[in-house]
């Protein structure tokens, strides 16, 4: 048994068995299952820090064969992805939502993570596909779900946008498949560039769109505050946090394995990026809602790491690897905290209105929302800091002159409205109709607490962001782990 | 390479998208019935680098290329799977804002 596999079979393995039960007991067994394939990341970055592991399903010789690539960069994304994960079960264990009660809420949520993991781990574009609808189609379904009657409106938005970015990669698929006959990310990285006729490019730049779709970036965002405003807050403090990762994972594989085309591509990268930057952070601080909020906020800070990748530096892969983990981090937790503050709301809705004074009922959920939102605005000694000024210092000794105003203002704007948040919220007094209990702390608690710890001690990870980026700026060793 | 595949897909595509814009949420299906089905025949179109024969033993090369058809095989089965899943998402919303009109789905504007 191949470790390449194990994060994509045990969540859709479990997701099949956890039918059979129900009620608590299912809630548990599903954190069981979850917790497992954790593991299975945590295992898989031990055994690709030598190298890929890559797996030919069934044994079909490739490029024919269906392969799945574990590399390291795979392994970054999948590990930290999986942790969120398991914090978002533990979060929706302790949740007041009646729909986390349904009997098909953790099943969908398990082929969720099934479908994040094989889309990191697929070595081919087709596969990519296939993993991708799984996602969407788990993600809208959890979102429909919902207990905000806004829910199946926000999930056909979603929907019908990332069918149309599904056409996109087919019809990539197709180009690539007609320019070089392959599908294979290491066969297309090794195709030599004079048989890459415009059909090549074209293919690029549709899978580029298709990774920006996923991603949110700036032209193609409009589903994004929507959709995760409505969606459960246990799916959304995964959505906008670890999902979102994968047009950025994309970007990371794209610019880095196809050198000869990646130019235009950082080009396009860095402006998109700053702009997303801006508007996000625009957008954050202009709307009513502390959800809505987050979403916005998400579509900003994937703006840091999208100018990081653009760059194109060592120093930027690496502080963008940094940030894309940090940030996983921070803004589930801070999710997670403003739908525990929402579900003590007498009304549905996570509107400032709604909320104000009602963070007064909750100090606790005060102090890690002040931390988690300084972690957000990059405030050392918090893990947000290191990832910033990687950034920042790598835009520095590129001379990003651009890029580097239009993050500082960012992240001026990352502190404006976090701090407004936390007035409006924590501010005034308690209203009359709050409810006495709301969703437990458990995980937001986690959470901040690993940010505290990377930020005081950030070695660790650091030193994984800078391994990973070492790893994958050399495409000819992502080939031979492949084609040995 | 016929005049007529590049010219059907191209038609498809064009009415799948027409009719994704329109306002009702039957046609925003159909819509999406063409859109899938110019991608497949994409696909399908993409085989033909390697011939025009149908690639069965026997045949008289050049044959086509098997693999995309073999993609198309599991698009078709996914957007069968993704299009009733949207049929599900259009007939609730529906059920909530009235028939024949998306536009008046707008809780989400603020």
């Amino acid at each position: 048994m191949n470790t390449a596999l194990l994060p994509i079979i045990i969540p859709l393995a479990g997701a099949a068995a956890l039918l059979l039960f129900s009620g608590r007991r299912q809630a548990w067994a599903a954190i069981v299952v979850m917790a497992l394939s954790a593991l299975s990341g945590a295992l898989l970055l031990a055994h690709t820090a030598a190298g890929p592991l890559s797996l030919r399903m069934g044994g079909w010789p490739l490029p024919i064969g269906i392969a799945v690539v574990a590399d390291p960069l795979s392994a970054f994304f999948v590990f930290s992805s999986q942790i969120i994960f398991t914090l978002g079960f533990v979060y929706a264990l302790g949740s007041k939502d009646a729909c986390v009660r349904k009997p098909i809420f953790f099943p969908l949520y398990l082929t969720l993570a099934a479908g994040l993991n094989g889309a990191f781990l697929a070595g081919d574009v087709f596969n990519l596909f296939v993993f991708t609808e799984l996602l969407v189609i788990s993600g809208a379904a959890l979102t429909a779900l919902s207990d905000d009657p806004r829910g199946t409106e926000a999930s056909l938005k979603y929907f019908l946008l990332s069918l149309a970015a599904s056409g996109f990669l087919l019809m990539a698929a197709g180009l690539f498949y007609a320019s070089v006959g392959t599908l294979n990310f290491a066969d297309l990285a090794r195709s030599p560039n004079e048989v890459r006729g415009p059909g090549f490019l074209w293919a690029l730049a549709l899978l580029t769109a298709f990774f920006a779709t996923k991603s949110a970036v700036v032209p193609f965002h409009f589903w994004q505050p929507d959709f995760h405003t409505a969606a459960p807050t246990p799916v959304h403090a995964v959505l906008s946090s670890v999902v979102v990762k994968l047009g950025v994972y994309g970007f990371f594989r794209l610019t880095l394995l196809f050198p000869d085309q990646a130019g235009p591509l950082r080009q396009g990268l860095l402006v998109l990026g700053a702009t997303g930057a801006l508007l996000g952070g625009m957008g954050a601080a202009g709307t009513n809602d502390l959800k809505r909020m987050l979403a916005y906020s998400t579509l900003g800070q994937i703006g840091f790491i999208t100018v990081a990748i653009g760059w194109g530096t060592p120093e930027s892969i690496t502080a963008g690897l940094l940030f894309a983990f940090h940030h996983s981090f921070i803004k589930s937790s801070l999710l997670m905290l403003a739908g525990a503050v929402a579900s003590r709301a007498g009304t549905k809705g996570a509107d400032f209105s709604n909320l104000a004074g009602l963070g007064r009922a909750s100090p606790r959920a005060g102090i890690l929302f002040l931390l988690a939102g300084a972690a957000l605005a990059g405030i050392p000694p918090t893990n947000g800091f290191w990832g910033k000024f990687g950034i920042f210092r790598a835009g520095w000794e590129v001379h990003g002159t651009w890029g580097l105003l239009a993050l500082a203002i960012a992240g001026g704007i990352t502190l404006i409205y976090t701090a407004r948040a936390y007035l409006r919220v924590w501010g005034p007094d308690v209203p009359a109709t709050a409810k006495s209990a709301g969703d437990r702390l458990w995980a937001p608690f986690v959470l901040v607490g690993f940010c505290i710890l990377m930020g005081i001690w950030p070695g660790p990870v650091w030193e994984l962001a800078d391994r990973t980026a070492r790893w994958i700026l050399d495409p000819t060793l992502y080939i031979q782990g492949v084609f040995p | 390479m016929n005049v007529l595949t590049p010219v059907t897909i191209g038609l498809l595509l064009g009415l799948g998208v027409h009719q994704i814009l329109q306002r009702d949420p039957l046609r925003l299906f159909v819509g999406f019935i063409l859109w899938s089905n110019a991608l497949n025949l994409f696909l399908l179109a993409m085989g033909s680098r390697t011939g025009q024969f149908a690639p069965y033993s026997g045949n008289p090369a050049p044959t086509s290329d098997p693999v995309p058809q073999a993609l198309i095989l599991t698009a078709i089965v996914i957007s069968l799977g993704g299009l009733m899943f949207l049929l599900t998402l259009l007939r609730r919303l529906a059920d909530r804002h009235g028939q024949g009109d998306l536009d008046k789905a707008q809780d989400l504007r603020r």
